[in-house]
């Protein structure tokens, strides 16, 4: 017998992802973690649409899923292409040195 | 999605869903032919891919004007919709594209970076464009917004080996991301509270009053999504990306982005917006916040996009933030739309208008751009009058346009879009908007200034510069456009007219 999970601890539970990987954008300094914190953020979308799939018994955001996860590798594999480009002429990943267009 | 048996209308296409599909295949098949026409290695492969990626644009534009449905055709069970309103922006984006295409050529071969992969990236931004304002499903909305902004970040980035380009991809590309990880997440609480992600299907649960709208949950979903939409069309306070992203993107970049897809983000976000049911059925308290908050966004970005407008020196830079205020009037639209007679039509025209001028004045920094965009600041424009007469006065008329002085493109759509707000009501809204628009008269007017009443100056951008036929002809027809709305403005605002009515 498996137990089964309230819909509201899992949607409170992505709830909290999605807020850590927004202050996780907000104040960190390394590029690195920032995109990861992107994908935390996508991540727990896509489990608030199994959740509320799963509650209205609608397969509609289930296969949602499927095009987020799609759209959300596409977005690190560019998103990386550019952190490498710009490493190549700035030799760091870190936001605090990335200042030139502020003045 | 409504039921779990595979409809076989869905697996059939009828004539005219073919016919309302055109514009879009042609542009598909035409990039991927560029594709592989930029690894030929008989010859340089600049040439076949530029013809081939200017045709498809010219040929996607005039396939959506011939091919316009007289009624709404429905595609892909109901995922998307071609009708006027989808039809005017498919032709304003591909031309934005294509102008964009012949002031990058010169544009590239100064740089040094003749790739053919960005007439490419040019191409597909567009696509992503035209999918958009097509669609009515969130998650499509989702999947062409990111199909755009792919192409966008990368060609923000495109000079690889400046750091200013590379700092303005990562920037935007950080932000970009996260405004649409916020975007999808009011999406999926849309779903949780109304059971769809289609917003026709939202927009008439909120008209028959159902229990599902008055949540907590549909009021976040709402607003995420609205903020999502705030910031890709960098309303204050979401605007800080875009004066670093405009000066570090190349000077054509700028342009295309300026035009096509703030059009493509606000042309989406008023579907989505009226999808919501704002003005039609929400109940009177989400109604009114939302009013609210437009209400004091609208009013911060124009008076913020147009005060700092006023201390930059760097045109690129000087441009982005007189976005940023034009961003503003066009909130003032979106939020007066339900109220006035012409609705939203005023916003159609405005943006249409915007782009002629944006992109004019782009190609002409594109054309005087050396290399490493050095030589846009405001003295190196010193004495353009007698070096570049032609220039001089095309860069004049769209200074005068942005400004809103008759008879161009610019009055004409100010006009309309305060009129609108008038009849709405909204006094107060309109004075703040004429006195920030009298404000922004003063730096558009020193660029004149500068180009007509200076000595020319010796430095970087001093030396005469080559102006290539492709560059000239983009001048020549923004100035024709321009200055053709201003004359006879009856023919586009009709066309406004009809293309509103169908949302």
């Amino acid at each position: 017998m498996i137990n089964t999970v309230e819909p509201w601890v899992v949607l409170s539970f992505s709830a909290v992802i999605f807020c850590i990987g927004l202050v996780g954008l907000l104040i960190r300094r390394n590029i690195l973690i920032v995109l990861m914190c992107i994908e935390l953020m996508l991540n727990a979308v896509n489990l608030t649409y199994v959740t509320f799939s799963k509650m209205q018994g609608d397969m509609g955001g289930q296969m949602s899923v499927f095009f987020i996860i799609t759209v959300a590798a596409a977005e690190s594999a560019v998103g990386l292409g550019l952190v490498i480009a710009l490493f190549r002429t700035l030799r760091t990943v870190d936001t605090d040195e990335i200042r030139l267009l502020k003045e | 999605m409504d039921s779990p048996i595979i409809n076989p209308e869905f697996l059939t296409i009828s004539p005219e869903q073919i016919r309302a599909l055109t514009p879009y295949l042609v542009v598909f098949g035409g990039a991927l032919l560029a594709i592989v026409l930029s690894v030929l290695r008989v010859v340089q492969p600049k040439w076949p891919v530029f013809i081939a990626v200017l045709l498809t644009a010219l040929a996607g534009a005039a396939a959506s004007q011939m091919l316009a449905p007289e009624a709404e055709v429905s595609l892909f069970g109901g995922m998307m919709v071609s009708d006027t309103y989808s039809n005017i922006f498919n032709i304003l984006f591909l031309m934005s594209a294509a102008f964009t295409l012949l002031v990058s050529f010169k544009y590239l071969d100064t740089e040094r970076m003749q790739h053919p992969e960005y007439y490419v990236l040019v191409l597909l931004s567009a696509l992503g464009m035209m999918l958009m304002t097509s669609a009515i499903d969130l998650i499509v909305i989702f999947i062409a917004l990111e199909t755009l902004s792919l192409g966008v970040y990368v060609l923000v980035g495109f000079r690889r080996a400046d750091r200013r380009s590379n700092e303005a991809a990562v920037k935007y590309f950080i932000l970009g991301s996260a405004a649409s990880a916020i975007f999808l997440y009011g999406t999926a609480l849309l779903y949780g509270a109304s059971g769809s992600v289609r917003i026709d299907q939202i927009l008439s649960l909120v008209h028959s009053g159902g229990a599902e709208v008055s949540t907590p949950l549909f009021a976040l979903g709402a607003w995420l999504v609205i903020l999502g939409f705030l910031f890709k069309v960098a309303s204050v306070p979401f605007h800080m990306w875009m004066p670093d992203v405009y000066e570090g993107a190349p000077v054509p970049v700028t342009g295309f982005m300026t035009t096509g897809l703030k059009a493509a983000a606000f042309a989406t976000f008023l579907r989505v917006f009226l999808g919501l049911g704002y003005g039609s059925g929400l109940t009177a308290v989400i109604q009114s916040h939302i009013h609210d908050v437009l209400w004091v966004c609208a009013v911060l970005t124009m008076v913020i996009g147009n005060v700092v407008a006023l201390t930059q020196t760097n045109l690129k830079r000087m441009l982005a933030y007189s976005s940023i205020a034009h961003t503003g009037y066009l909130l003032v639209g979106m939020i007066t739309g339900t109220a006035s007679a012409d609705g939203y039509a005023s916003v159609v025209l405005y943006l249409v208008a915007y782009a002629a001028m944006n992109l004019g004045a782009f190609a002409v920094l594109s054309i005087l751009a050396t290399k490493d965009d050095v030589g846009l600041n405001l003295q190196d424009l010193s004495g353009l009058s007698r070096k570049h007469p032609l220039l001089a006065l095309a860069m004049a008329v769209f200074l005068f346009s942005m400004a809103g002085v008759p008879p161009t493109a610019g009055f004409v759509a100010k006009y309309q879009l305060f009129y609108g707000a008038v009849q709405a009501g909204e006094i107060p809204l309109v004075v703040i908007s004429v006195l920030c628009s009298a404000i922004s008269v003063y730096y558009y007017l020193r660029v004149l200034v500068f180009m007509y009443m200076r000595e020319p100056v010796a430095g970087a951008g001093s030396d005469k510069r080559s102006v290539s036929p492709w560059a000239a002809i983009a001048v020549l027809g923004m100035v024709f456009a321009t200055l053709q709305m201003g004359v006879i403005p009856a023919k586009m605002i009709s066309a406004a007219r009809r293309a509103v009515a169908s949302l």
